[in-house]
């Protein structure tokens, strides 16, 4: 520290001074937009992405844009493709900055609301009735909402309805069918899907209307199967 | 004398300091949070679940584990609950001003650990608590408000001063999650000239809905107009780091400077800043986003404004020497 306004800094506020620097720069670039984790060509295919560009499209038509709605699409991809190369070049060497001291800039909170959303269903078969169990924000149907409305499950949920999810998902079905085998003893099946509708205008809630959706990538699980793979696995101590 | 060059001067600024009130309140808040966040998860029943492997009774199949975890023996319970036991000591540790920066390598260490894990589980309020934590990690938190300082001193509070730059910081990193967020949000929903329909139809989201919400439909005006203000309050919040700037040196002129320095930028910032948060705690279930960007608020006030408000509440507690610094620097 230097002795007063007059005196020269010493060597240790010039390094604090390059590493506050550094890491001002760091933060302020990885804060800069881009499209991450949207990088995947079949999640535009949603109907909320495509609503989107399709509005994008509408408003540069305008502005004398010539171009079609897939050529917009096309155009865009490899536009956000290089720029994400870019910036993987510039940002690579700072991840382990990023990484191992917790400074990363992820904040693509909310830019766009999902108008398709969908929401998580659980069901079980006891002596051949389906029963639902779970599902999303209903106080009916509330098994195990302890732990599937927290909120670090909610975003797992919300990722894992989108389609390129897929794997995650049947492995997170899974999990869900193991808990449903111990706590439904007398079930033998059980079913998870997502319900996916779209959310309704302010007009259509104001006429009373209600959403219509339908069911998407059901998986069904046999739970005396699991049953069985879960006493086995209880003998060796590991999990199914 | 001549004016030194930018980067002495940038030098120079980095040696101001100040009372230490801010950033202990600021340490406070950030292990309260942090102590929350991770309790939540305790009392849900989850650390198995979502921090161990499928093996082990998780509900993900996990490749390449991050460091901490490969070197606790793997994604088992023993190092789910080893690493959860760890952010609860260090975020203690925070609330209580023990060795804070100890205790904030600790839970930044095993919250990043446990969070880089299951990626699928969190959202970006685990990027703000880690950069609160590595914040607290660089500044010395425990001056004042802590049990260290009661160790110490035999009191609760010490005019020590600690340097101001944590703090800008803090304040710096809250604006840069604010404008980063607001350049992001290119939708039609949210852009002035389109539908300003975003919070409505956000509101709507299953995923994050605390109540449901079909009520909004009826104020559906009131969500165009918030759409309108939190966008705008996102992308112009930059002009809070102005307004600081402007006003070290309020002599020199200029339209804009005069402009800031008329209004106090901080409090319009806080009072719609804070709203905004309280309105999603109450709205939605985000997490602990609201509580540790709450926080960060904290910052925005400075230690002898702090120390006066205290004063002015608690009328007989002692005077202490004001810091250097000047106010709302």
């Amino acid at each position: 520290m230097s002795e007063g306004p007059g005196s020269r800094p010493s060597w240790w506020a010039h390094l604090r001074g390059v590493l506050v620097a550094l890491h001002i720069g760091a933060v302020c670039l990885m804060a800069l937009p881009a499209p991450e984790g949207g990088m995947n060509r079949s999640a535009w295919s949603d109907p909320t992405v495509q609503a989107e560009l399709l509005a994008w499209h509408g408003r540069l038509s305008v502005l004398g844009l010539d171009l079609e709605a897939e050529e917009l699409e096309d155009l865009l991809w490899e536009f956000a493709r290089g720029y994400m190369e870019g910036r993987e070049a510039v940002l690579g060497p700072l991840d382990p900055y990023y990484r191992h001291l917790g400074t990363r800039q992820s904040w693509r909170m909310f830019v766009a609301p999902h108008r398709n959303p969908a929401k998580l269903v659980v069901a079980v078969r006891t002596e051949g009735t389906w029963e639902v169990v779970y599902r999303s924000r209903d106080p009916e149907a509330d098994w195990r909402a302890h732990q599937l409305d927290h909120t670090r499950t909610r975003s797992v949920t919300f990722r894992y309805a989108w389609k390129h999810y897929q794997r995650p998902y049947r492995r997170f079905a899974r999990w869900l069918a193991r808990e449903a085998a111990v706590d439904f003893p007398e079930a033998d099946r059980i079913r998870v899907y997502w319900w996916r509708y779209r959310t309704l205008s302010p007009e259509a809630v104001r006429a009373g209307e209600t959403p219509e959706g339908s069911v998407e990538r059901p998986t069904e699980l046999d739970l005396d199967e699991l049953r069985a793979e879960l006493e086995t696995a209880g003998s060796s101590g590991e999990a199914p | 004398m001549s004016r030194p060059g930018p980067w002495t001067r940038w030098v120079r600024l980095l040696e101001e300091r100040e009372a230490a009130t801010s950033l202990a309140l600021f340490r406070i808040a950030v292990g309260a949070s942090l102590l929350y966040d991770i309790l939540t998860v305790v009392a849900a029943d989850l650390v198995v679940p979502l921090w161990t492997d499928a093996a082990h009774g998780g509900m993900r199949a996990y490749g390449p584990l991050p460091w901490l975890v490969e070197l606790l023996g793997g994604a088992t319970p023993g190092t789910a609950w080893l690493l959860t036991a760890a952010v609860v000591v260090g975020s203690l540790q925070l609330v209580l001003g023990l060795l804070p920066r100890a205790g904030a390598l600790l839970a930044l260490q095993a919250h990043l650990a446990l969070t880089w894990l299951n990626g699928h589980a969190g959202g970006s309020y685990d990027d703000l608590l880690t950069n609160a934590l590595f914040l607290l990690l660089l500044a010395p938190s425990a001056r004042t408000l802590s049990l260290q300082c009661r160790l110490r001193r035999g009191t609760w509070t010490s005019g020590d001063t600690v340097a101001s730059w944590p703090r800008w910081l803090a304040v710096g990193q809250l604006v840069l999650m604010y404008a980063s967020t607001g350049t992001h949000k290119l939708s039609s929903h949210w852009l002035p000239g389109g539908e300003l329909s975003a919070l409505y139809y956000i509101l709507q989201q299953p995923s994050w809905q605390r109540w449901d919400m079909a009520l909004a439909a009826q104020v559906y005006p009131l969500t165009q107009l918030a759409t309108l203000a939190t966008w705008l309050f996102e992308v112009g919040s930059p002009l809070l780091l102005l307004a600081f700037w402007y006003r070290r040196d309020r002599t020199r002129g200029g339209r804009l400077r005069a402009l800031l320095n008329r209004v106090d930028l901080r409090v319009p910032f806080a009072l719609f800043g804070v709203g905004l948060h309280l309105g999603i705690q109450v709205l939605m279930d985000v997490g602990s986003f609201s509580a540790v960007s709450l926080s960060f608020y904290l910052c925005l006030v400075h230690p002898d404004e702090w120390r006066a408000l205290w004063r002015r509440v608690r009328p007989a507690a002692p005077s202490p020497a004001a810091s250097p610094a000047r106010p709302g620097g």
